[in-house]
């Protein structure tokens, strides 16, 4: 006890040199308390794009070689270009990769409704094949139904954004239930609760057989439409009329799926744990069987666009924490290893009285001790005040660094014009363009923080006290005290 | 009388040193008398009052102390409890209070005295520092001052062996006579048993024994006047 109540003294006794060793101590910390402020908060914002953002896969299928494959497989000269699948089971399998934090699965068949009329039936049905090419004809034995709607199944995206909505009755939730368009159900006369029954087929390519499929769903709601009537697609008939729709669940359009047949479309959109694993990802889903025509892809431009500059100002602020803490040890153990030479004579004078080598190690080391915990409660109040300002200034610089960056690139992407690869959907791996980049950054001092900074001040403290314990260890009182009388 | 600080063939040798400078240094010191120890400059007084002291280490020879032998005991806790140090250069801690030095003292030894800082103003009271003084930074006493609270911190453990390296060589005339007032008390009147390393006749003129080293030998010598070259290797329990 004496002995700290005699660092406690000797902390006013030498003032003048703990007020230079805690101006340093001081600045580290509170340079310490910024960076750790803005990196961790830079990286629960990070994680928290990860999560819910920026992770997400999808398998595009790349028309070249689609058509290419197509082209390849020919013998009539007629080129049949069939959309490229993945079946359920491949979907499943890729879906138990450990690098994904989750999956969403949706699936959508074909189907002529019985006893119904589809929205635009003047129109005609269609197959879901495309073919190129003039002359021959089916390789099936029978020619292939004409669809008239299209079963969905977990496909609701279009209510979260606004441009389908609930008119009736309620979303599907057990399986077998099912929605339809608003105009469909007007002009069937449909109303909740009856009961519709669907005709689909699927087809094996191989053997040109095709094989027919029924289900029986009960009509729990309606839906208003505000899609395009066609989307996407370059065909207009019954079949791709989207209000044709017929929404229900996954397990529901899954239950007539058939190992190897085609004719149900099967979709997962995967989120993996980390952008960085999807080259990892890429390889196992190859070797799970995904087709080469498939092109695995992440929104990662969007991602940088966003989060870039959040991760460039961590990296800035960990990078400048590492050299204050570097430098900042560095003249700490020097100012220490000089102060415990101007106290040679004091510590001489302590051993001479009987004290040991380890006491008055401790007591130098609780001296330092105090000093730090002085500029450790001084440096998180200076560097909580600072430490806005600091981001909001560097994460400014960071976005205007990004901004360059994509405008240079946009630049010398249009300059090449042929040469930039573009995906189906008109580009896979570019930026959203309503992707705005985090602009402000709330940097918040957590009791994480604190305690990552509770021990960076123990460790500069321990390294101050361990340079003192160094020094101490080679003087004995007898050769200190001689050479001062 | 029983002897509290017995040397037996005591020896040194400084480091890179060709010879010793002690060379089987006998000796035996009682409590209630004071011994001075006298000697040319470089003969070995002052190494022989830090091996006492405990230091530093003998080469060779034992020191004992009540039996016990030096290197047996944990050094420190030696100085910290058995034995008072005075120092010609005073070796206070400087920027602390004179009270504070002693409270410190009575600290590291581990004393069980209650009213620790009580007792340090009492203790240099009776060197004659009052509590004004005692409470002033030891770098802003005299010289005579801080050889008191010197003394007074030798005897805040209470030790039974007092030593003292030329307490009064920066002192004047009238505080060296008050210093040696104060050993002499602490050695007649407090039955301590004091030794005095010292060049100075004032001193020598006061101690019960004359101790001299010559040649790395110790000898007693006759009468109180001066050092003077002992005849054999001897210690006073020979003379008896």
């Amino acid at each position: 006890m004496y002995i700290l109540h005699n660092a406690l003294a000797n902390v006013w006794r030498h003032k003048g040199r703990n007020a230079l060793l805690g101006a340093i101590i001081l600045v580290v910390i509170a340079a310490s308390v910024i960076a750790l402020m803005i990196s961790s908060t830079a990286t629960s914002i990070i994680d928290d794009y990860k999560e819910r953002f920026s992770a997400e896969v999808t398998f595009v299928p790349d028309m070249e070689k689609v058509r290419e494959e197509a082209m390849a497989g020919s013998t009539d000269g007629m080129v049949r270009m069939t959309m490229p699948t993945i079946d359920a089971d491949q979907y499943l399998a890729f879906g138990e990769s450990e690098h994904l934090a989750d999956a969403d699965f949706t699936a959508a068949t074909g189907v002529v409704p019985e006893d119904l009329t589809p929205v635009a039936a003047d129109l005609g049905g269609g197959s879901g094949m495309m073919t190129m090419g003039g002359g021959g004809g089916s390789t099936f034995e029978s020619e292939p139904m004409s669809f008239t709607a299209s079963l969905q199944g977990d496909k609701f995206t279009e209510f979260d954004d606004g441009s389908r909505a609930l008119a009736d009755g309620e979303l599907p939730d057990a399986d077998g239930e099912a929605l339809v368009s608003t105009e469909l159900a007007e002009l069937n006369d449909l109303a909740v609760g009856d009961t519709i029954h669907l005709d689909g087929e699927l087809r094996n390519v191989d053997e040109g057989s095709l094989e027919p499929i029924e289900y029986e769903v009960t009509v729990v709601g309606t839906y208003d439409d505000l899609t395009d009537e066609y989307g996407t697609s370059p065909q207009q008939n019954a079949f791709t009329n989207r209000r044709n729709e017929i929404l229900t669940t996954y397990d529901t359009v899954l239950e007539n799926y058939v190992s190897g047949m085609q004719g149900m479309q099967v979709a997962a959109t995967f989120y993996l744990q980390d952008p960085d694993l999807l080259e990892a990802f890429t390889q196992e889903v190859r070797a799970e069987g995904l087709p080469d025509v498939f092109d695995v892809t992440t929104d990662s431009a969007t991602y940088n666009a966003i989060v870039g500059p959040v991760e460039g100002l961590k990296s800035v602020s960990v990078t400048f924490m590492i050299v204050v803490l570097v430098f900042g040890g560095v003249i700490i153990a020097l100012l220490s290893s000089i102060a415990i030479r101007e106290r040679k004579y004091e510590i001489g004078v302590l051993r001479a009285m009987g004290m040991k080598k380890s006491a008055v190690g401790v007591g130098l080391w609780s001296e330092i001790l105090a000093v730090t915990a002085a500029c450790l409660l001084l440096g998180l109040g200076v560097g909580s005040l600072v430490a806005q300002p600091v981001t909001d200034m560097l994460l400014a610089d960071q976005i205007q660094a990004a901004e360059e960056a994509t405008a240079a690139a946009e630049e010398q992407g249009s300059g090449g014009g042929m040469g930039m690869r573009m995906g189906p959907m008109g580009g896979a791996n570019q930026a959203d363009p309503d992707a705005e980049p985090l602009s402000a950054l709330a940097v918040a001092l957590t009791p994480g923080t604190v305690g990552q900074i509770g021990g960076v001040a123990l460790g500069l403290a321990t390294l101050a006290g361990l340079v003192s314990l160094g020094r101490i260890t080679r003087y004995e009182p007898i050769k200190i005290l001689s050479e001062r009388n | 009388m029983t002897s509290t600080l017995t040397l037996d063939r005591v020896t040194y040798r400084y480091d890179g040193a060709k010879k010793d400078v002690l060379r089987g240094i006998s000796a035996a010191f009682e409590p209630g008398k004071v011994y001075t120890v006298v000697g040319k400059s470089g003969s070995g007084k002052s190494t022989l009052l830090s091996l006492i002291a405990g230091l530093d280490v003998a080469g060779g020879g034992q020191i004992l102390h009540d039996g016990e032998d030096l290197r047996t005991l944990d050094r420190d806790a030696y100085r910290a409890r058995r034995i008072g140090v005075i120092f010609q250069g005073f070796n206070l801690l400087t920027t602390a209070t004179a009270v504070q030095n002693i409270v410190l003292s009575m600290n590291i030894s581990g004393s069980r005295v209650k009213h620790k800082k009580e007792h340090a103003y009492e203790l240099l009271a009776r060197v004659g520092i009052d509590r004004e003084t005692a409470g002033r930074p030891v770098l802003k006493l005299s010289g005579g001052e801080q050889q008191r609270v010197g003394i007074a911190r030798a005897l805040s453990h209470d030790p039974r062996i007092i030593i003292a390296d030329e307490p009064t060589g920066n002192l004047d005339q009238a505080t060296e006579d008050e210093i040696l007032r104060i050993l002499t008390g602490l050695a007649h009147d407090e039955g301590r048993c004091v030794i005095v390393v010292t060049h100075s006749r004032r001193v020598t003129a006061v101690a019960d024994e004359v101790l001299g080293i010559t040649a790395g030998r110790l000898g007693t010598v006759k009468g109180a006047r001066g050092p003077r070259k002992p005849a054999v290797s001897t210690t006073h329990q020979d003379r008896g």
